[in-house]
């Protein structure tokens, strides 16, 4: 289990673990939206600010490349389809336009995957749930600490599954899988053992809250939006206001 | 005195036909140490889930504390821990301390009470200073001890512990032992589940053995040991060499 790697919650005491979470969900929204149709004066101090924030919060460039590896293999992937065009026949061609734009949009995509990763880093999973509960009560016909238990077990539980995915590839491999050439014959190995693994483990995980008492009636982390969280979300107003600088 | 746990004519049948439980009796007492010893399929952990009220009595019945479970199986999974076999499906917590909170949270205690509550389920088992760790980067021993304080910190009068030394290597076995000794010697009633005897065996005051889902042996270990092996459990090596039974850590 020491190879179970994902990006998860780094304790510390930096300014953005000592945000509430709500402000944390809150710039996540905004600042990610504004993101998506952002220009490079946006997305160079948004950038630059993850940088600082994600340093102090104790996150390393090496691991945060390490560990969005398969995202950047995504984003080399969005580039390409982006920069080149095949217009006029099956000669492929690149402009400078399109590499800017192909660029552009790969930047704004990864710039709303760091605001993710650094809100796992710097805030516990408990607090996550606290502050969706928060944000979904007002939402008729939604139970908010259901709904909250949900998510915080998914994202308990993903890394988890991918490990256990990895441990089950290695196991088919040891036993020569690769010499099976159909893809669907492979993929049906993997799956199905995957899938029932996946069931047990949730039956036992659902056994195990259940022995411990579990209820919708939990007492939830303590949340306290105080002055830093105000000049957090007001930096990140003037921030938001640089999008329309173009 | 009358016994913390009771069951009577306990019977469970699978949904497939096979029948777990084979209307079992049994009567447990508080400060007890049990250990429940059968073969793999004996009906040992489906006898621990209807103890815990995870698990209901399709005939018999099971009462916890003079209450039948079945009518309040929350107070009966409040008196009644238990530490399942596998730690990591157990482990539900982000972090050590978020792990032993999630069950005084469901209590849904304040938040000082649940911080007091941590830290003495924490140190019971010697993991404090390790409030913040990912439980899943722990190793098995630790694995097993946070497991037991996430249960004790709900503050059980009976802790059930589904084969507790399972896949652990010879320094945590021992640790995991020191704990669960330490707590019997602080009262807790302790009913352990194994098909391995020799780890826990000579700390134990009663033995129960288990086999097709029926009891078929009941008494203090010396008796019941010699004639074990025929249910498809090892006895002891000090009990094969003769010696009698020895404990297992000094």
């Amino acid at each position: 289990m020491g190879e179970l790697t994902a990006i998860g919650f780094i304790p510390g005491r930096s300014l953005l673990h000592r945000l509430d979470p709500r402000t944390k969900q809150m710039l996540l929204f905004l600042l990610g939206g504004l993101s998506l149709n952002a220009g490079v004066t946006f997305l160079g101090v948004v950038t630059l600010a993850l940088g600082i924030l994600g340093r102090s919060a104790g996150l390393s460039l090496g691991r945060t490349i390490a560990e969005t590896r398969y995202f950047l293999y995504f984003l080399v992937f969005v580039f390409a389809v982006r920069a080149v065009s095949f217009s006029g026949g099956w000669i492929p061609s690149v402009s400078l336009p399109a590499l800017v734009e192909a660029g552009m949009v790969c930047w704004r995509l990864l710039s709303v995957v760091l605001m993710g990763i650094l809100l796992m880093a710097s805030t516990r999973i408990a607090h996550i749930r606290a502050a969706l509960v928060w944000f979904l009560r007002p939402i008729p016909g939604i139970n908010p600490r259901m709904a909250a238990t949900m998510v915080g077990l998914v994202v308990r539980f993903l890394p988890l599954i991918l490990f256990q995915a990895r441990e089950m590839s290695d196991a088919q491999r040891a036993r020569c899988i690769d010499r099976r050439k159909n893809p669907l014959v492979r993929l049906r190995h993997f799956t199905i053992p995957l899938f029932r693994r996946v069931f047990l483990g949730a039956d036992e995980l659902a056994a195990a809250m259940q022995a411990r008492c579990y209820s919708n009636d939990r007492t939830l982390p303590a949340l306290a939006f105080g002055r830093i969280d105000a000049v957090a979300l007001g930096v990140a107003l003037l921030l938001a206001a640089t999008v329309f600088i173009q | 005195m009358a016994p913390i746990i009771q069951t009577h004519h306990l019977t469970h049948r699978f949904a497939d036909g096979t029948l777990a439980l084979d209307a079992v009796s049994l009567d447990f007492n508080a400060g007890e140490l049990t250990v429940i010893a059968g073969a793999n399929g004996s009906g040992k952990t489906t006898l621990l889930r209807h103890l815990n009220g995870l698990l209901m009595a399709q005939s018999g019945d099971v009462r916890v504390c003079g209450r039948s479970v079945r009518d309040d199986p929350l107070a009966a999974r409040q008196a009644v821990g238990m530490v399942f076999q596998d730690a990591d499906s157990q482990i539900v917590g982000e972090t050590v301390y978020d792990d032993t909170a999630f069950g005084p949270e469901n209590l849904g205690l304040d938040r000082e009470a649940i911080d007091r509550r941590v830290n003495q389920a924490l140190s019971a088992v010697d993991l404090v200073g390790l409030e913040n760790k990912r439980p899943h980067h722990l190793s098995g021993g630790q694995k097993r001890r946070l497991a037991i304080a996430g249960v004790l910190a709900m503050q059980p009068r009976v802790l059930l512990m589904d084969e507790p030394f399972s896949n652990l290597d010879f320094p945590a076995t021992c640790r995991v032992l020191e704990r669960i000794l330490d707590l019997h010697r602080q009262g807790h009633t302790i009913i352990i589940t194994t098909h391995d005897l020799e780890k826990v065996i000579a700390h134990a005051r009663r033995l129960v053995v288990m086999a097709k889902g029926r009891v078929v042996s009941d008494g203090i270990p010396e008796a019941v040991v010699a004639g074990i092996a025929q249910y498809g459990i090892r006895p002891p090596c000090s009990v094969q060499l003769g010696k009698g039974i020895q404990p297992w850590v000094s």
